[in-house]
């Protein structure tokens, strides 16, 4: 009896359904339209009324994008950028979550480092950005993509210590401690007998992290000038000018932008809730 | 090789959890530690297997001072009140983890794992994962894990503890059983007196830290070294009743009862005064007939467990004492009885410090 | 005997040679460009060469664009979060019963919010278009004048646009979170409730309520947080305009450093941002030590 007894009995039932429903249309619906801009021939895409399914589809714009224009390149760099920060951030991540879980550290260090940690990533990007501009630049690592590697490490890093942390503190103390009894050594120990247990916890992780760093745009932005370094939202971005907007086009690369996260999102479904509030919230 | 601790004592801030503890095993000897939760002897088994530190004092495991070894360098094995058995292994993969770890060949690692399931019964559950076994499998399978290597000590934190009540009975005779086979030094914790006095040599009392009395299970029994100790081993409890020693009419008073003490007793009284009398309930005689010298009394309730008869009465001062009868003993709530105590079994104790005052000599 | 060596010693520095590499990276990324920033705000250009100076924040109060930013700012957050989080709850309540196809509905509605931004503001210029984007087209096709629809470019439907596009986007964030709290309350109190005689209303006020409290907290401050530095879909959207309509903090933030290459003043607005958000993040953090200590 859920809810204390809300909407039950048969009309209950049809409203439920009815509510749901409209939910999922007005969520989906904008979507499926780019989605058909994407693959409508110029002269469909201004149609009015909208055409939202009589037309012969076209797959001229995802050729323009990604062959004739650079967004394969783009692509590309989002990709890259993506799958080596996640896995830096991964590495370094989880060795301190491991420690911070694990040993007792004084001064109630656990806790205050862990904190510490969580609020860099509280800082607003656009904080950030600004000084991380003018050092890049210092460096002349700006629009290059090892210097947006290296800012989405230090993105991802507070997500994956928390996100790991909360993993780790999940198994039982004593199988480690029979571990060490029995012989092994913490790392050994770390190795053998943790890291297969807290293997889904870490897959999930990672998957936020690809998501998060494909996502991005603020320091993608900022960071990169040319299509050397620029990421696939930049690119998309870089299309929308003041009087000219390539719509087929910047669909196109929409939609290829989109895929991989819906697929990545609806495989970590079981840890969304987790992730999204930072280990928060268990659901 | 037998296992000691020197004025061992362990805090966490300013709370001292094990206080000043002092305790030499025998080789080959099984150890158990004894006590009510937060006495300590859990804290006492994990500082000798290094995994919480000692705050002063040495442990040695031999002649050899462990203080500062790690854990997984002192050569011991543990069974967990949990088992600690690793999920995602196998059973034969779990009971191989300690020599695995050692870099032991792996031909002599499948004949130790396959001897050692053998001698504990679960040879057909070795491609099995800890997540299928029931609870006394999982626990069989921890022992396996802990003998597998030949260690020089055996620690076990409660293990019987997660099993239901015949099982426990079952394990106890086994684990008695399997020692005396391996005949390797055993320390092992337990709140369950029943278990303490089954399986030990020796059992080692500990109350807020300390330690109360170390000693064989039989004398823990008859020569309690101080209240708490004979309150807390055997079931049902002592009976305590406070009062006086009379030394010039050789009784002991409460209230309106007087007991006459026999001179074995009396001799080794030494002048004490206020004094608890301790008397165990199968030294209590209950009769629903009138006796004439025996204490009147009334009955408050009875237990009949089968085999025997607890019998809890109420006596004229209103202390409530148990008694065990046979069987067959009938009364009624609040019909009148009659006790009579074996005093020559009686214990006493002071009644400021709770020690034992008058303990028998020991026996040769 | 192996590994006598391995003393107790070597073991205490272990947790801190595992720690050590985040930090390094974390202070070098994230605090080294705040200090850097500092640095800038307080100097200020001139012909006379750079100086020290409080120019940069002493401007703060004069300038009405930061002061409309910062309005259209909270503005924004307050009218956002009060309708996602009434969108968010409702939807929470109702996927809450059985129902079949719960996970479609689910994972159907996670969508807006797994976009990326940048890709949620194509999906909304698209809609939005006002000669052939779908709502206006739609309209047209049910023979409305569509003329005054002009979503993106008067100031006043701009901003209401954005904030519409900011709740399509994000109120599956709240509901995914309220959802799981849900869910996560046992049977035990509403059976109570309903033996004591509570109508749904009382038990939703009375039990549903307090024990959903804590992830009602956590998804708001995450939400305000976000909220208040918002960027990624304005700037698709409108870039901030029609002029300055829907220039929210970020926005003004980045067209003064990257349009005007004014860094000073930059960093220094970056900084009242920055203390904006701390004392949102500070409440959530507290509310995260209750929750590890509960």
């Amino acid at each position: 009896m859920k809810n204390g007894g809300w909407g039950s009995g048969a009309g209950g039932w049809g409203l439920k359904y009815g509510l749901a429903g409209l939910a999922v249309l007005s969520a989906l619906l904008p979507v499926y339209w780019m989605m058909t801009i994407s693959l409508k021939k110029e002269v469909d895409q201004f149609a009015v009324p909208p055409k939202w399914f009589a037309f012969s589809p076209t797959l001229a714009h995802y050729r323009d994008a990604f062959v004739e224009r650079s967004f394969g390149q783009y692509l590309l760099t989002s990709a890259i950028v993506a799958v080596v920060s996640t896995i830096c951030a991964i590495v370094l991540g989880t060795l301190a979550a491991y420690a911070l879980a694990r040993f007792r550290l004084p001064h109630k260090l656990n806790m205050r480092l862990a904190l510490w940690i969580l609020s860099t990533r509280m800082f607003p990007p656009i904080v950030t950005a600004v000084p991380l501009f003018l050092l890049m630049s210092d460096v002349r690592l700006l629009d290059t993509r090892p210097a947006l590697i290296i800012v989405y490490t230090a993105f991802n890093l507070p997500f994956v210590v928390w996100m790991m942390r909360g993993f780790f503190q999940e198994i039982p103390r004593e199988l480690e401690e029979a571990a060490r009894v029995d012989g092994d050594s913490r790392l050994g120990a770390l190795r053998r007998v943790i890291l297969p247990l807290v293997t889904p916890g870490l897959a999930a992780t990672a998957v936020f992290c690809l998501i998060i760093s494909w996502n991005e745009f603020l320091f993608a932005l900022t960071l990169t000038q040319t299509d050397a370094a620029m990421t696939l939202p930049v690119g998309i971005a870089g299309r929308v000018t003041q009087y000219e907007i390539e719509w087929g086009v910047m669909s196109a690369a929409g939609v290829v932008a989109m895929i991989p996260i819906l697929v990545f999102a609806l495989a970590v479904q079981r840890y969304l809730v987790r992730g999204l509030s930072l280990g928060a919230v268990k659901g | 090789m037998n296992v000691s601790f020197k004025n061992v004592t362990k805090s966490f801030g300013s709370s001292v959890v094990v206080d000043d503890l002092t305790l030499s095993t025998e080789d080959g000897e099984f150890v158990v530690l004894l006590g009510p939760s937060g006495c300590g002897k859990t804290t006492t088994l994990r500082m000798l297997a290094g995994l919480e530190d000692v705050t002063s004092g040495d442990i040695l495991i031999g002649a050899e001072r462990i203080n500062n070894i790690p854990t997984q360098a002192r050569d011991i094995a543990m069974v967990f009140q949990s088992y600690a058995l690793y999920p995602h292994m196998t059973i034969a993969e779990n009971i191989a983890y300690p020599l695995r770890v050692r870099k032991t060949a792996r031909a002599e690692i499948e004949r130790r794992v396959k001897q050692v399931a053998t001698m504990l019964e679960i040879d057909k559950l070795l491609s099995r994962r800890p997540r299928d076994l029931s609870g006394g499998e999982r626990q069989r399978v921890a022992l396996a894990r802990a003998i597998v290597r030949s260690p020089k000590v055996y620690l076990m934190d409660e293990p019987l503890s997660n099993l239901d009540a015949r099982l426990r009975v079952q394990m106890r005779g086994e684990l008695k059983r399997l020692q005396h086979e391996l005949g390797t030094t055993t320390v092992y914790v337990t709140h369950d007196q029943a278990e303490a006095m089954t399986l030990a040599h020796r059992v080692a009392v500990m109350r807020a830290g300390r330690l109360q009395q170390f000693d064989t299970p039989m004398n823990i029994y008859n020569r309690p070294a101080n209240r708490f100790v004979a309150e807390f081993v055997g079931s049902p409890s002592m009976n305590f009743i406070e009062g006086r020693f009379r030394a010039a009419e050789r009784v002991f008073t409460s209230g309106n009862l007087a007991l006459p003490l026999p001179d074995a007793q009396i001799e080794r009284m030494n002048n004490h005064e206020r004094v608890t009398l301790g008397i165990r309930p199968e030294h209590v005689h209950v009769s629903t007939m009138v006796r004439d010298c025996w204490t009147p009394a009334t009955v408050y309730v009875t237990e009949l467990m089968g085999n025997e008869t607890f019998v809890f009465l109420r006596l004229p001062g209103g202390e409530k004492i148990i008694a065990r009868a046979g069987a067959d003993f009938r009364a009624e709530l609040e019909m009148p009885a009659w006790v009579r105590f074996e005093m020559e079994r009686a214990a006493f104790f002071d009644a400021e410090s709770g020690e034992a005052i008058n303990r028998n000599p020991e026996p040769r | 005997m192996r590994k006598r060596i391995l003393s107790s010693g070597n073991e205490r520095a272990l947790p801190f040679l595992l720690i050590a590499p985040t930090i390094a990276v974390l202070v070098a990324l994230s605090i080294y460009p705040l200090i850097y920033a500092v640095k800038v705000s307080l100097q200020a250009e001139s012909s006379a060469g750079t100086r020290w100076t409080f120019q940069n924040f002493s401007r703060l109060f004069a300038d009405d664009f930061f002061l409309s930013a910062l309005a259209h700012t909270l503005v924004y957050a307050v009218i956002a979060l009060t309708f996602e989080f009434l969108l968010g709850l409702g939807l929470a309540v109702l996927l809450n019963r059985q129902m079949r196809g719960r996970s479609f509905f689910r994972a159907a509605l996670l969508v807006p919010m797994m976009l990326p931004p940048v890709v949620v503001g194509v999906v909304w210029r698209l809609m939005l278009n006002p000669n052939f984007g779908a709502i206006n087209g739609t309209l047209q096709g049910f023979g409305a004048n569509t003329e005054s629809l002009t979503w993106t470019a008067k100031p006043s439907l701009a901003f209401a646009s954005v904030i519409m596009v900011d709740i399509w986007q994000w109120t599956p964030f709240i509901f995914l979170i309220l959802l799981a709290g849900l869910q996560a309350i046992p049977e035990e109190p509403y059976e109570a409730a309903l033996i004591d005689g509570s109508s749904p209303w009382q038990t939703f006020r009375h039990v549903t309520l307090p024990l959903l409290k804590p992830a009602i907290l956590i998804a708001l401050l995450l939400r305000t947080m976000d909220l208040l530095r918002v960027f990624d879909q304005i700037f698709i959207l409108t870039e901030g305009g029609p002029g300055s309509a829907t220039e929210t903090i970020s926005l003004y933030i980045y067209r003064t450093a990257f349009r005007f290459g004014d860094f000073g003043y930059a960093a220094a607005m970056s900084f009242v941002l920055l203390l904006l958000t701390n004392i949102i993040s500070l409440l959530y953090i507290r509310l995260l030590q209750k929750q590890e200590a509960g």
